[in-house]
């Protein structure tokens, strides 16, 4: 890795230098392929978030390979500092190297601003660009917007914030500018629904018979989550009530209860992040998927077209 | 039955999901059930794609016990998992869903007994898999339907997975179809060629029909002629007795290779739906010219391999080809006039499998400096199968410095390392794709009937003559007049 001064046809320069090197170094033990699917901005909250997110990107690359940017504020000034890396791994069994590429951003609080014009040119040509936004404060972006327009997606986490009537507001309006969004929020809740979803494959239920639903989460507040798994039961069972009622336990979805005129059936958190199913003459458990950060990255890396379903449920 | 739109549907995030059912495997201690379908059944299971509730029932002739068969399966897995995936704790859960029958495939107490077997998991909906040799495969659709095995209550299901070959001939073909359908409805017949099944055959479609630089070059005004090769660099390795009554034109050519074909020269369907691309398939397999008799010996190469007659359960004079290769010709609008050259062999230099589409030259040779041959090769795009799965596209580039010399360059995706994900295996693709009823990727009977309806002729030829075999050394690339073959076209092989 080394240190250069933010001027991006020095770092492309210097990227190439790299993989010069890196081809030359690894000659003779099987050379390095360079890989790369689309550029994936990270705006990082601040400098230990970034080292969290290279770790990341790292598990990332190996699934999406993508010229990596993570930004992140450092000082007060207006001074923007860069840095390059290489994330390189071994397939199993095979000698040569991949490695997908890597920029650091370092900008200071006024600095900030400027950062999407160094982007630009910084982007992969034609390629899709992906940009993450980390922590609370993206959802309350400031000069983080003036990215906005480079991304193709932009992907947000709404379980950093704890009021999430303005977050949807915020993700809506973004979303009615044309902008297409995401939010991890909206991702873990993945495995609860395809349990549901199962539920209608098996004809446990029949959509036509489901009468009414109930949507139960933890903690002091509704969240995100619970909205998003409610209104996504409203757009598809059109003909249902359903409503959402806090329960007890830590903040998060705990269960959901489905009525029929004769019977009901309840999908509810269990031990060892596992669901219970119960009723409608079902009763067994289902491991839910992981909810890691890199989990639920790989998902939304999957998806850079239009994903209608979650765009019904954030504008029902 | 109608289908009913789930509501919940999310097919961009959820995972095609397998529904609860019983594997029934017809020579289940066999190579094919140890190699491929078990570790295929276990790695799914490891992905966590199968259900909850599910079961293996296995039937061999060896007597065993439930346990013994486990253990022995346990053992087959750990050996042949891909990528070293093995983990005892999820063996331990997985072998507790695996079942075995002992029992003679003609015995009609054995249905018996696998019926109760199979009752006993307590799964409706049943996938039967005929993993035996071919000459049982009629004796166990028989056996199965005597036994009302094949009966399904309401909402379940009954299928049939059928391994080639689909027949010795044309005629055989036509039998064994006749005789699987008066137990099993053809959408209820899945034919699998693994090859289908692989990632780079179904991204040939990806690569034609989802881009749009590619198809407009498509056809005879720019390409030159195809050619397809699936050599091996291995010879019969104890496989011999089966191999010599096969040989390759039938082992290779008249299922994986046409299918291969297919795939690369079919219209473009109107929908991505599994009758719309196999009528798609179906209609290219009958648009190849068949042969006249006449012609089977300027289109047509038999070869065998030095060393072949003294292989274990080979008979010291067989007359088998162990190396094949043809010409056909598409007769339709697309196609007229290119040549298709197909070839396949044991022992050859080595195992590769690819498709290489060799475009016209550039009209003018602009460029003739100091490497004037080099200045008019033509373009070639290479679809790899196997071993490394991907495409490659040759074009000529200008060599650094002064002058203005070409040489050829090569532009490579690399399947492997464009998605880092693991690619399935073919078998784990098909048993899914069989397990939830999508048959795009298997065989319907008038694409294997057509199939051998273009082989026929070659097949009455070869059948007819005898070969002044052994033809062609170990480590070559087969026999000469595979080489005059297509040097008659003004062509040559690409060995390289």
């Amino acid at each position: 890795m080394s240190t250069v001064a933010v001027q991006p046809e020095r770092i492309l320069k210097d990227l190439q230098q790299l993989w010069a090197q890196m081809a030359q170094d690894q000659a003779e033990s099987g050379g390095v392929l360079r890989a790369c699917a689309m550029t994936l901005v990270v705006a990082a909250e601040d400098s230990s978030d970034a080292e969290r997110v290279r770790q990341t990107v790292g598990v990332l690359m190996h699934n999406h390979p993508s010229r990596a940017v993570i930004l992140h504020p450092g000082g007060s000034g207006a001074d923007l500092d860069a840095r390059i890396f290489a994330e390189c791994w071994k397939p199993f069994g095979k000698a040569q190297q991949i490695c997908s590429e890597g920029i650091e951003i370092t900008a200071g609080r006024s600095g900030f601003s400027e950062v999407a014009k160094f982007l630009v040119p910084l982007r992969v040509p034609d390629l899709p660009v992906v940009l993450w936004c980390r922590g609370a404060a993206a959802l309350d972006p400031g000069p983080l917007e003036s990215l906005f327009p480079l991304a193709d997606k932009i992907i947000f986490d709404s379980g950093h914030v704890a009021d999430a009537d303005s977050a949807l507001q915020f993700l809506r309006r973004l979303r009615g500018r044309g902008r297409r969004v995401a939010d991890l929020h909206w991702t873990r809740i993945t495995g609860w629904r395809e349990v549901l979803a199962h539920l209608f494959d098996d004809r446990a239920l029949k959509p036509e018979e489901v009468k009414a639903a109930q949507v139960t989460f933890g903690g002091p507040a509704v969240t995100t989550e619970a909205r998003y798994f409610a209104a996504w039961i409203r757009t598809s069972l059109p003909g249902a009530r359903v409503t959402l009622s806090s329960g007890d336990g830590p903040p998060g979805l705990r269960s959901v209860m489905l009525s029929t005129a004769s019977d009901s059936l309840t999908i509810a958190l269990g031990s060892d992040h596992c669901v219970e199913v119960s009723g409608c003459g079902r009763h067994y458990r289902s491991l839910l998927p992981s909810a890691s950060e890199e989990a639920l990255m790989q998902e939304e890396l999957g998806i850079l077209g239009p994903d209608p379903v979650y765009e019904r449920a954030l504008t029902a | 039955m109608t289908e009913v739109r789930n509501p919940f549907a999310d097919p961009l995030r959820f995972e095609r999901r397998v529904p609860e059912c019983a594997i029934v495997i017809f020579g289940a201690a066999g190579d094919l059930a140890k190699r491929k379908l078990l570790p295929a059944l276990y790695r799914l299971a490891y992905d966590r794609r199968l259900p909850a509730s599910f079961a293996i029932v296995g039937n061999s002739r060896t007597a065993m016990s439930d346990e013994e068969y486990r253990q022995r399966m346990h053992d087959a897995v750990k050996q042949f998992s891909e990528d070293g995936a093995f983990d005892e704790d999820l063996w331990t859960r997985f072998a507790g869903n695996l079942h075995y029958v002992a029992g003679d495939v003609k015995d009609p107490q054995m249905y018996l007994a696998l019926k109760e077997k199979v009752n006993a998991t307590g799964q409706a909906n049943i996938l039967f898999y005929l993993s035996t040799q071919p000459s049982y495969y009629t004796v166990i659709v028989d056996g199965i339907g005597h036994s009302h095995l094949a009966s399904a209550p309401d909402g379940a299901w009954r299928r049939l997975i059928v391994e080639k070959p689909f027949g010795h001939d044309l005629e055989s073909a036509k039998e064994l179809n006749a005789r699987i359908h008066a137990v099993f409805r053809e959408q209820d017949t899945y034919r699998i060629d693994h090859y289908l099944g692989k990632e780079t055959v179904q991204n040939i479609l990806a690569l034609r029909f989802g881009n749009g630089i590619f198809e407009p070059l498509w056809n005879r005004r720019y390409v030159n002629h195809v050619q397809i090769t699936a050599a091996e660099s291995i010879g019969v390795e104890g496989r011999g007795g089966y191999y010599q009554e096969a040989g390759a034109l039938r082992d290779m050519i008249q299922n994986h290779l046409l299918q291969v074909m297919a795939t690369v020269a079919m219209e473009p369907s109107a929908v991505f739906e599994p009758d719309a691309v196999r009528d798609e398939r179906a209609k290219l397999l009958r648009s190849i010219k068949i042969m006249r008799p006449e012609e089977v010996d300027s289109y047509a190469v038999a070869g065998q391999y030095k060393g072949f007659r003294q292989e274990p359960g080979v008979n010291p004079d067989a007359q088998t080809d162990t190396y094949a290769a043809g010409t056909f010709f598409v007769d339709n609008w697309r196609w007229a006039g290119v040549p298709f050259f197909i070839r396949t062999g044991k022992k050859l230099p080595k195992r590769v499998t690819d498709i290489a589409i060799q475009y016209n030259s550039a009209p003018l040779a602009l460029f003739r400096s100091g490497d004037g041959a080099q200045g008019t090769r033509p373009n070639l795009l290479i679809l790899r199968i196997q071993p490394e799965e991907g495409i490659s596209l040759l074009f000529l580039s200008k060599e650094p410095g002064s002058g203005m010399r070409l040489r050829p360059v090569s532009m490579d995706f690399n399947y492997g390392t464009s998605f880092g994900e693991r690619s399935p295996s073919a078998y784990e693709t098909l048993l899914v794709d069989a397990m939830v009823g999508d048959p795009t990727l298997y065989t319907r009977q008038d694409m294997v009937e057509a199939s051998w309806t273009v082989i026929q002729p070659i097949l009455e030829n070869w059948n007819n003559r005898r070969f002044d075999f052994p033809n062609y050394d170990p480590g070559t690339w087969g026999p000469a007049e595979a080489d005059a073959m297509i040097a008659k076209l003004g062509r040559q092989w690409r060995n390289s």
